[in-house]
């Protein structure tokens, strides 16, 4: 007999931005309805928003949802959530502390720590750190944050179907330190991580040179790369998978992807919504939902 | 070779670290260069070197070419007949193992650039284009330097900025910063350096055959510090730059998000891309096929250029080394030279 289809909600995000559409549209997708049950998540259709209006109602009607969508994963109602986007700063008008999604499920689910990954068939990224500035990261990068992350992604990879994951890690400086030449956290921080996580089992390699270890890894040497810095991630991501990426959180005791674009108030309201960033995200929600049911 | 080839500028092309596969695309590339035509480098070639390695390349590459020693480049009697070559006499390739690193091949590969930078610091050749070196045979060959860049930026006495810049064939990127950790990188990017790299990428376009070079400039921090939220040099140094050299008539774009500007590039919307940080362009330029770009070492008195990719030890003498990016690398030695030359 065919497995059921999972059953994924689709939270539709800030009411006023372009959420709401991209999610209807992604819910209708032929391709989605094959693969899983779609549900919208958002507030009642007989309250309306002003599109393109940032408010505090819109940032609660945000919020609610993804809360009801958190409820209903973790009760088995759903398989998995698909998230479009919220916006930081109606959050912030409705007097919600969380910054985004990221630290809002991070709160509900009780997950002590998360990570932020880039899924793409050609690629796959974790951020060791996320959203900081690029002077901020060599002193942010410490052994107790590698060790956490490397930790993290080895027992997540296995939940979403890569059994015994491939990692690598890349440096933090060019040619990844050059022996100590071009800067010293390879040495002190980074290697040391890796030759620890070696020590505990993980399959972990590098500090490999950004220039070269997402085309080794895009190539199949390795199964994902963790980075140093989001934008040191993202350049290779957009530019093997520009549109089809999906951002997933690991840590989470439920699947959760969400598309890699903001709430475009500029666009909202008029129809015009690319949704295809909503239906990759919704497609791999049902495909991890899926491997995840199937192998624990 | 064209008629009018005695105004064409004179390339020196150096056969690379004798161990890997430089001197077998070397003579792959002079073999189509006497066969002329369509696809013949608008310059005039001399080999400098030792014969024995040209030799040797000949036998990697299974191909005959013609070739004329001379003691003098002043001396030479150009003709398609057959290419001239300067015989060094400063390596026996009998006398390094092929296939690995070299301090012998690594010490004449330094010799035979310091001679060429001489002469062309005396005006006897335009441009130097070289076939891949091994680093590290350089440096255990007693040319101790960062990279081959700061090499030629000391033996052609320059002081000034200068750079390593990046050429693939959607877009050119040009370096804020190089070979520093980053930590360094940081406290380097300011108004002036900047500045300085963008004018060389537009002077550095502008001699590429770019009449109007449209330069994008990359932000540091993610998306590109959000306002001011994760990071504030957009708003006080990259913006305010961008928009000084604006006024000054270069056409500058941005800043721009790491993440993007690079698909933008490679959608056409630049010619060229400065970068804040190594890894941020070379990223990028890597995953697109930097194998068949070329390297060049923009801002020196001397034009300097190689083919991106490296010894390639593991196809040696096996005949199918690729001479396309050393034949980019000889041609935009001699675009380069020649806008150099018409100054």
């Amino acid at each position: 007999m065919e497995a059921p289809r999972p059953r994924i909600a689709i939270t539709v995000g800030d009411p006023a931005g372009i959420g709401p559409e991209i999610a209807r549209k992604a819910a209708d997708d032929p391709r989605v309805r094959e693969v899983c049950e779609p549900l919208l998540y958002g507030p009642p259709a007989d309250v309306a928003f002003e599109p393109g209006v940032l408010s505090p109602d819109a940032g609660q009607a945000a919020y609610d949802a993804v809360c009801r969508a958190v409820r209903d994963a973790q009760d088995g109602t759903v398989n998995g959530i698909a998230t479009a986007p919220v916006n930081k700063m109606a959050f912030a008008l409705a007097g919600l502390p969380w910054r985004g999604h990221t630290e809002l499920l991070a709160h509900l689910t009780g997950s002590a720590q998360v990570a932020m990954m880039f899924w793409s068939e050609p690629l796959k990224v974790v951020l060791a750190t996320v959203h900081v500035p690029l002077a901020d990261v060599p002193r942010l990068l410490t052994r107790e944050l590698l060790d956490g992350i490397i930790t993290l992604v080895a027992r997540e990879l296995p939940r979403f179907g890569l059994q015994d994951p491939r990692l690598a890690l890349a440096g933090l400086n060019p040619h990844a330190g050059e022996g100590d030449l071009l800067g010293g956290e390879e040495g002190h921080v980074l290697a040391p991580a890796v030759a620890a996580a070696r020590a505990r089992g993980v399959n972990i390699d590098g500090p490999f040179p950004g220039d070269t270890v997402f085309v080794r890894a895009s190539r199949g040497e390795f199964d994902a790369v963790i980075a140093c810095y989001h934008d040191q991630g993202l350049i290779p991501v957009k530019l093997l998978a520009f549109g089809q990426a999906v951002n997933v959180t690991l840590g989470l005791p439920i699947v959760r992807t969400s598309v890699d674009h903001g709430t475009a108030f500029d666009i909202a309201g008029r129809g015009v919504a690319d949704p295809s960033s909503m239906i990759v995200a919704t497609l791999l929600a049902a495909r991890l939902a899926s491997t995840r049911d199937a192998g624990g | 070779m064209a008629p009018d080839m005695h105004a064409q500028p004179l390339v020196g092309l150096m056969l690379g670290d004798a161990t890997g596969i430089g001197p077998e695309i070397a003579v792959k590339l002079l073999s189509t260069a006497l066969a002329a035509g369509d696809d013949a480098p608008p310059a005039r070639l001399a080999v400098v070197g030792d014969a024995r390695v040209l030799e040797l390349g000949m036998r990697d590459a299974g191909i005959s070419v013609p070739y004329q020693i001379y003691p003098r480049l002043d001396q030479v009697a150009w003709s398609a007949d057959h290419i001239p070559v300067i015989d060094l006499a400063n390596l026996d390739p009998a006398s390094v193992a092929r296939g690995e690193v070299s301090p012998e091949s690594g010490r004449a590969c330094g010799d035979t650039l310091k001679y060429m930078i001489d002469l062309a610091l005396d005006g006897q050749l335009d441009g130097i284009c070289f076939a891949p070196l091994n680093k590290a045979a350089l440096h255990s060959g007693g040319w101790h330097f960062t990279d081959e860049h700061q090499m030629f930026a000391h033996l052609t006495g320059h002081t000034g900025f200068f750079g390593e810049m990046n050429v693939i064939p959607e877009f050119a990127t040009f370096r804020v910063t190089s070979h520093v950790a980053l930590r360094a990188a940081l406290d380097m990017i300011t108004p002036e350096r900047i500045g300085l790299a963008l004018r060389l990428a537009h002077a550095t376009l502008r001699d590429m055959g770019h009449e109007h070079p449209r330069i994008g400039v990359a932000a540091l921090n993610p998306h590109c510090g959000e306002n001011g939220l994760f990071g504030d040099e957009e708003i006080t140094t990259i913006r305010p730059t961008v928009e000084t050299l604006r006024a000054e008539g270069i056409d500058a774009t941005g800043p721009i998000s790491s993440d993007t500007i690079f698909i933008k590039a490679k959608r056409g919307d630049f010619d060229g891309v400065v970068m804040m940080y190594h890894d941020q362009g070379q990223i990028a330029t890597k995953l697109l096929g930097f194998n068949k770009g070329v390297t060049v070492t923009a801002g020196l008195k001397t034009v300097f250029t190689t083919p991106a990719h490296g010894t390639a030890f593991d196809i040696l003498g096996q005949g199918k080394a690729d001479p396309g990016a050393l034949a980019h690398a000889v041609r935009l030695a001699a675009m380069l030279a020649g806008a150099a030359s018409r100054r």
